[in-house]
């Protein structure tokens, strides 16, 4: 990196841009700031090595040593939890390095799942897999406060979601309650490395499995009837919402798992709703009351959101992608009324969806987001052809006019960036 | 956290961690330790677990009690079984209760399955019996023939003590599955 870095102030000197005083402080600036920077490689091959080693006990486990006899093999059960503890409570006490404290509870986390495992199949003791996860969870979960260990948060999302899953999506399926539990013990570690490394790489992953994790679970919250659209809807709008607070919305979109999948999830379930068949569905005499509760949960959760973005004046530009889901849970309300008024204003808020996210591209000079929008306006008018019996003709000449809207939209904007870049350098030239 | 702090409950932390796994096995040990034996006619299948390794799953004979009692229509829960020995000396159900009776009787609890026609049904919760990895498929396949004749017998051999079961072991004609799986392999060998 640092030849790079060179290189570049080579160039930069060369041009006149700076001299070479400034150009020994850029350097001794990024020399101090890569030195104290924890040795992140190091952090990673302990943490893949305890990963490794915690994953290959259990396998070894998984084998089951029947020539064993009980004792010996109850007493070898405990073994990898105590090395786990021992492991940890050494880099604990002797104050090791993160890299230590990493790799030491998450050797101490699989290890744990390693006891309860052999005890189980020593025993045989009755329970599936769900059951097995929620005993391991629960006894790992608070090692995530006390180490501050970042994988610890990481395996107790992923295996949070993977027990609630197990639970709600296997047969006779049940609500799986504690989850809500598990995901709320995270976010005030969360919250706190919000505050403390925003630009970390952790809580790059975080601002992605966060939104993840209760989108993979919430259909075992569901009876499923049609309110799990609202369902889903009022959910997207809210991590929509989420991804507009400036927070996460100053941040590279890639690291704003908020934004794309509330944006991308919206789109989808409302590309959907464009079809006649939801609006021709009969309106149920009575809902499921968790399902009745969630929806109205997730929505007020949205406007909540839309709430202190107001009350923070962060609401300056009308993004219509904000109120998405408060339109479509109005216009829900218009199934009582027959399924026309539904159907045709469902189809005009997609469309305007996407001339919006073309108006947003196009400000922000942005060739993904206009392509984006686009995008919707194509797939809403392929879905219409799915219902609609245009004739060949109608379809070749909007499929045309489509295709040519790709090219002036996108003509438009790299003329515009033409543009601006001559502004930009006329004025800097202005300035010398 | 504060250091200190932080350390006490990091060793507390140790210590549910400890007690947990050891909990599950005095449990387990009481049970078998004084606990009542009782044979549940079964028949083994093979899947498996990713963290516990091979298991055969046992599906019991026993999976449904009659009773006339309407009150049993359209219940989904908590099921308390009471047990009695047939002249065969395999277990059979005496009784169902929706709530523990004051009873010498050994039972175990489980859930309602599906209630029909004055039958309920349900699945007896001791149904994984964990095995070696290559030998849990032999097993289901050894039983499988040696019951095609109908004159072997397979049982799960569990040990009940209020409430909690603990299946000690599978055996076909009085002998281990283990054992029995072995000499199918080993048979399985010598052909090949």
């Amino acid at each position: 990196m640092n030849s790079k870095l060179e290189r570049q102030l080579d160039e930069l000197m060369e041009a006149d841009i700076i001299n070479s005083d400034t150009s020994q402080k850029i350097l001794a600036f990024y020399r101090m700031k890569e030195q104290s920077k924890p040795n992140s490689i190091l952090t990673i091959f302990r943490v893949l090595g305890a990963l490794l080693t915690g994953l290959g006990i259990t396998l070894i486990i998984a084998h089951n040593w029947d020539d064993m006899p009980r004792n010996i093999k109850t007493s070898m059960a405990f073994l990898p939890l105590v090395i786990g503890q021992v492991a940890l409570a050494y880099s604990f006490l002797k104050k090791k390095s993160s890299a230590w404290v990493e790799a030491s509870a998450t050797f101490l986390i699989l290890s744990v799942g390693a006891t309860i495992s052999m005890v189980g199949q020593i025993y045989n003791i009755p329970g599936n897999l769900s059951d097995f996860l929620f005993i391991w969870i629960a006894i790992t979960a608070p090692l995530i406060y006390i180490t501050r260990s970042k994988l610890a948060v990481l395996i107790h999302l992923v295996f949070s979601t993977w027990y609630a899953c197990r639970l709600g999506y296997s047969y006779k399926g049940e609500i799986p309650w504690w989850y809500l539990v598990q995901l709320i013990w995270v976010v005030p570690y969360y919250i706190n490395l919000l505050k403390k490394q925003p630009g970390s790489n952790i809580v790059g992953v975080l601002n992605w499995l966060i939104p993840l994790s209760p989108l993979l679970v919430l259909g075992t919250f569901t009876k499923g009837d049609s309110l799990v659209f609202l369902m889903y809807i009022a959910l997207f709008g809210s991590f929509y919402n989420i991804g507009q607070i400036p927070f996460f919305k100053n941040q590279k979109l890639r690291r704003n798992g908020y934004t794309i999948i509330g944006s991308l999830g919206s789109i989808f379930l409302l590309t959907i709703l464009t079809f006649e068949w939801f609006w021709k569905e009969p309106i149920h005499n009575g809902y499921h009351g968790t399902d009745l509760v969630i929806t109205a949960v997730l929505f007020l959760a949205g406007i909540a959101v839309l709430g202190y973005l107001h009350l923070k004046k962060h609401l300056k530009d009308f993004n219509l992608f904000q109120y998405a889901f408060l339109i479509m849970g109005l216009l829900y309300l218009t199934k009582y009324f027959g399924s026309t008024y539904g159907l045709v204003l469902t189809n005009i808020l997609v469309a305007t969806l996407g001339l919006f996210a073309v108006r947003i591209g196009i400000n922000k000079n942005s060739f993904g987001i206009l392509n984006y929008g686009i995008l919707i306006i194509t797939a809403l008018i392929v879905c219409r052809f799915f219902d609609t019996n245009l004739d060949f003709i109608f379809r070749g000449i909007l499929f045309i006019s489509l295709g040519a809207g790709f090219f002036v939209a996108n003509y438009f904007l790299l003329k515009k960036q033409g543009k601006n870049s001559i502004n930009v350098t006329s004025n800097t030239e202005s300035h010398e | 956290m504060n250091k200190s702090v932080a350390i006490i409950v990091l060793f507390l932390l140790f210590a549910v961690q400890l007690f947990v796994p050891a909990q599950m096995i005095y449990e387990q040990e009481d049970t078998l330790y004084s606990g009542t034996a009782y044979k549940f006619k079964t028949q083994p299948i093979d899947p498996s677990d990713p963290f516990r390794g091979k298991y055969i799953v046992l599906n019991y004979e026993m999976d449904s009690f009659e009773t006339n009692d309407e009150s049993w229509n359209g219940y989904f829960g908590t099921l308390f079984i009471y047990l009695e020995t047939d002249a065969k000396g395999f277990a059979s159900v005496k009784t169902i209760s929706k709530t523990q009776l004051d009873s010498s009787d050994d039972y175990f609890i489980t859930k309602t399955h599906y209630n029909y026609n004055g039958k309920v049904e349900f699945e007896l919760p001791f149904n994984r019996f964990y095995m070696n990895e290559y030998k849990a498929y032999d097993a289901e396949i050894s039983v499988r023939k040696a019951q095609a004749d109908r004159t072997k017998t397979c049982y799960g051999l569990v040990y009940l003590k209020e409430g909690t079961g603990v299946l000690e072991n599978v055996y076909i004609d009085d002998k281990p599955i283990l054992e029995f799986v072995e000499e199918y392999q080993q048979e399985k060998d010598s052909i090949q």
